[in-house]
């Protein structure tokens, strides 16, 4: 168990070291570290060092904040990500809250309206903005038929529709990471506080809102940091004055000569990202990234106790600045009906649960259009376009491509991962969180700035437009999926289930083979499909790897919604969403299984 | 690999040997003895088990018996192969068990948490050791259908555990735990997660297996009413050691400690001073200056010394009868079989007695004085 030499009197001299060294389940997370160090760590190294190899290292670096196109560029990007973030949490909680106070039937229902979106590729989700609101869109129609507009506006190509597309994208990541620590939450607590005299709008104040604060702060982050790299929204839906800071380097990345200053670039982004990142994890735990709780490195741990401490001093002094504020806010508030706060949650929630459906339903019905624009509501229905897309080669050696390239990602992905993810939950090694933490990490990098790294890298070994090479950059983002997810239910594993099989003659192979891997199937099943649909879903990376003669599905996707606006792209998105359908519901049956055993 | 051979034909022949012992109540002993040397298991600075020593004798019912983090669990794991001790040594049979790895120890395990594998059914889980063995089909069959026979399982055998309740899977745990006959079967708390009346059935369903299998049980608990009706020998645990090993009537009637004394049972513990000593017997003073007698076996015979009546030895009395300190009932409830008083002694502690005795007479009412009594031999002085 322990790695600990005993002192104690053995019977035989030759107590076996190096076998003993061997079974250290910390040496599963060798292939993985390895995987990440040469495909993840060196490429950001090697990118650091480009950045700086200038005629004075910080050449480019000076550039990039005296072009205003530039530090403009940055500084527009943060508004645009912090204004996000801000929509986000004051849509997300009351859908959060929404959820957790439905039930049934109901309760499924919104959770999946809020889930599925967030397995649906971004570039599919944008697409289907771009319907919605376009010249011929059901909004425009429908404004036009009740006469606020006289014909058909503009409602694309600026910052209101980089707002709106970027919220409904990154939302569901806010309402997931909100609901789980609403989750949380004991149901008695929000009696006793009732029970004690609370009014609903007290028990909103003082009860659930602290308690749900750090899935807030969670999820306003990952909002935050994730629109920092954004690329596919802002370009497809926002105008020459809404450039983010992540569409200069793949527009300066046509140009070779631009080497140098074009690493610095993403280097920035980098810096800005990981010290978002690192700020945030002073205060919350780095847990926030997965999701997840803390990893016990050893029984005590004192420095832990510390930083809860300093953390809950803190929260106090924020939490008497918003009584300050927000108590006189609320007295007023408590003036309204009771049912008021009913209400609010069930008409933000159902405006948020439309936003997400209703684009995907309009895209859905599109892609039986007879029509050969984009019009809504379709003139008449046919199956031209999936007999396009069927019969088109280009598509389909495309849709081939990314079968088999998602299969590799997700092989390697969920290889590595699982067997990381033993070593990590198993092993007793130190800084187990610092592990964790370098895992997970790939999730918050820009994926503009990884692409950029992997491309030297690529060009270096001439893997570019290789599919082994693709699929390998692709299970760079697919890793901390399959780590999280598995290290979550190889820790819900009973530890008594494998020492009851231990002591009563399974040998360690025998125990993994007979209690834990039926105990994590399901886990390892979800891993797997999540991995494959990131590699599946994946555009920005093999943006920078792909060559003429490979392209993926959402390669052709990019390059046909950039050039031609044709239902074709809605049938693809109507398969990406029984695909994603498909693949829960085949899910379902182990899940539940699963939790009747448990 | 010739190690696992001859340890399977071991297993056959033991799994052979005792068959169609479900249905007689002969005793033969099959268990080992296990002898624990010196243990010491730490972590960091905090020691779990420290140098602790035990002997237990082939085919006993031993309870390592202890308040929560006491180091009994730890014991248990390192006995099992669980955690790897940190010094010392664990001998069956003689043999260290140090290299041994747990899957090959050959013990049968009962946890508190059932652990029964829940993607099998209760008849695949019962047969589970038998599987690991190597144990031909046919023989795994019939033994898994007598075991369960024992154990009153036979209608569940195609359930799933989750279909069971906590006693039923209980049981099923035990049956997987003897279905090899095994030597040594190790219970950690295995009836703490069970309501009262069906701990109690199972405690005497255990003790039965115990008598009908002659295997060595090793019974973890912290609850001392357990530890006293199902053992053989009590081991009780503080702190990472051993304080006292003995029969149940030896750690409930003469404890070494004030820790024993309160842990086991409910005690009366009063300061006294002693006045003399004569063999066995000494004569004590309490604070008031009343003078009583106890039995001793230390070899105190000056000083100060505290000493233990418990509640059910004391007799209570409207007058002064001889040896009897005064005392003031604080409380008195009235339990069905039992009265339960409270009584402050003249020089300030408080007395709980039980007494059987009450037919006929009024319960002593809050503030009534009466007169405590015990016999020397009802009486022992700690050490």
């Amino acid at each position: 168990m322990t790695t600990a030499t005993f002192g104690a009197p053995t019977s035989r001299p030759t107590a076996v070291p190096l076998s003993e060294r061997v079974k250290n389940p910390a040496l599963l997370l060798l292939p993985a570290a390895c995987f990440l160090a040469f495909i993840y760590l060196l490429p950001l190294i090697d990118l650091g060092r480009i950045s700086v190899s200038g005629p004075t290292w910080s050449v480019y670096f000076e550039r990039v904040f005296s072009v205003p196109l530039y530090w403009e560029s940055l500084v527009r990007t943060m508004q645009i990500s912090f204004t996000v973030a801000c929509f986000c949490l004051l849509f997300g909680y009351p859908t959060a809250l929404l959820i957790h106070r439905s039930r049934g039937v109901v309760q499924v229902l919104i959770a999946t309206a809020i889930v599925l979106p967030y397995f649906i590729a971004i570039l599919i989700r944008t697409y289907a903005w771009m319907v919605l609101l376009g010249r011929n869109g059901p909004v425009n129609k429908l404004l036009t038929a009740i006469g606020v507009f006289a014909e058909p506006a503009q409602l694309l190509f600026n910052r209101g529709s980089v707002l709106l597309g970027m919220t409904a994208v990154l939302m569901p990541l806010m309402v997931l990471s909100i609901y789980s620590s609403v989750a949380r939450l004991d149901k008695s607590l929000t009696r006793a506080a009732l029970a004690a005299g609370a009014g609903p709008i007290a028990v909103f104040w003082r009860v659930l809102f602290p308690l749900t604060l750090p899935g807030v702060g969670a999820g306003f982050l990952l909002v935050f940091v994730t629109a920092l790299g954004f690329f596919i929204t802002p370009t497809l839906l926002g105008g020459p004055k809404d450039q983010m800071f992540a569409m200069h380097i793949t527009q300066q990345a046509d140009f070779a000569t631009s080497e140098g200053f074009l690493q610095s670039l993403a280097v920035v982004l980098l810096v800005i990202t990981l010290v978002v990142v690192g700020v945030a994890g002073r205060f919350l735990g780095f847990e926030f990234i997965w999701g997840g709780g803390k990893l016990s490195d050893s029984p005590a741990k004192p420095s832990g106790d510390k930083a809860e401490r300093s953390s809950r001093s803190q929260r106090s002094i924020g939490s008497t600045f918003a009584d300050l504020v927000g108590w006189p806010l609320l007295r007023l508030l408590g003036k309204l009906p009771k049912s008021a706060g009913t209400w609010t949650v069930r008409l933000v929630g159902g405006f948020v649960v439309a936003g997400l459906v209703l684009p995907i339903v309009v895209v859905m019905i599109i892609s039986f259009s007879s029509a050969t624009y984009l019009t809504f509501p379709p003139p008449s229905f046919s199956l031209r376009w999936y007999e396009k897309f069927f019969s088109d080669s280009n598509w389909m050696s495309a849709f081939w491509s990314s079968l088999i390239i998602a299969t590799m990602s997700a092989s390697i992905a969920v290889t590595l991962g699982a067997s990381a993810a033993m070593g990590i939950v198993r092993s007793r090694i130190k800084g187990k969180s610092a592990i964790m933490l370098l895992l997970v990490s790939p999730v918050i990098v820009p994926p503009v700035v990884l692409g950029l790294s992997l491309y030297t890298l690529f060009l270096r070994f001439d893997l570019v437009g290789s599919m082994w090479g693709i699929a390998a950059a692709h299970a760079i983002g697919g890793l901390p999926l399959v780590v999280v997810i598995i290290a979550a239910s190889l820790q819900a594993v009973d530890p008594r289930l494998e020492q009851a099989a231990s002591v009563h003659g399974a040998s360690p192979l025998t125990v993994f083979r007979t209690v834990t891997l039926p105990a994590i199937a399901p886990g390892l099943a979800a891993a797997t499909f999540f991995a494959f649909l990131h590699s599946f879903d994946e555009l920005v990376l093999s943006l920078f790897l792909s060559s003429a003669h490979l392209r993926t599905l959402p390669l052709m996707l990019w390059a046909d919604i950039n050039y031609q606006l044709n239902p074709v792209l809605a049938v693809v998105s109507t398969l990406e969403v029984l695909l994603v359908v498909g693949g829960i519901a085949l899910a379902r049956p182990v899940l539940t299984r699963s939790r009747g055993v448990a | 690999m010739a190690d696992k051979l001859a340890w399977r034909a071991e297993r056959q022949n033991a799994a052979d040997a005792q068959s169609g012992a479900g249905d007689t109540t002969r005793r033969g002993v099959i268990g080992s003895g296990i002898a624990i040397r010196d243990v010491v298991k730490a972590y960091g600075i905090f020691r779990a088990a420290d140098e602790v020593s035990l002997d237990i004798e082939p085919g006993e019912f031993i309870t390592l018996l202890g308040p929560s983090g006491s180091g009994k669990t730890t014991l248990l794991n390192l006995i099992a192969g669980f955690q790897r001790l940190d010094e010392g040594e664990i001998l069956v049979d003689g043999k260290p068990v140090h290299d041994v790895p747990t899957h090959k120890r050959g013990f049968g395990m009962v946890f508190q948490s059932y652990a029964l594998f829940p993607n099998m059914t209760v008849a695949q889980n019962v047969a589970f050791p038998l599987r690991m063995a190597g144990i031909d089909r046919a023989t795994a069959d019939r033994r898994v259908a007598e075991t369960l026979e024992m154990m009153r399982l036979s209608e569940h055998a195609g359930k799933m555990p989750s279909q069971m309740s906590g006693g039923q899977q209980q049981r099923v745990a035990i049956a997987r735990s003897i279905v090899l006959r095994p030597k040594v079967v190790l219970m950690d708390e295995p009836l703490s997660a069970l309501d009262r009346r069906l701990r109690e059935s199972i405690q005497i369903e255990i003790r039965q297996l115990h008598q009908t299998l002659g295997s060595t049980i090793l019974f973890v608990t912290h609850d001392q009413g357990e530890a006293l009706t199902m053992s053989d020998r009590i081991a009780v645990m503080d702190a990472g050691k051993i304080i006292q090993i003995g029969t149940p009537t030896e750690i409930y009637r003469h404890p070494k400690d004030r820790f024993v004394a309160s842990f086991v049972g409910e005690s009366n513990l009063i300061e006294a001073e002693v006045v003399q000593k004569r063999g066995n017997t000494m004569t004590l003073k309490n604070r008031a200056g009343y003078v009583f007698s106890a039995e001793s076996r230390d070899a105190i015979d000056v000083g100060r010394a505290t000493v233990l009546v418990r509640p059910e030895r004391i007799a209570i009395s409207a007058t002064p009868v001889p040896n009897s300190i005064p005392a003031t009932v604080t409380s008195a409830l009235f339990l069905g079989e039992i009265v339960r008083i409270e009584a402050e002694l003249e020089g300030g502690e408080t007395l709980l007695i039980r007494c059987t005795d009450m037919a006929g007479r009024p319960l002593p009412a809050v503030g009534d004085s009466l007169h405590v009594s015990w016999n020397a031999e009802d009486c022992w002085v700690l050490s």
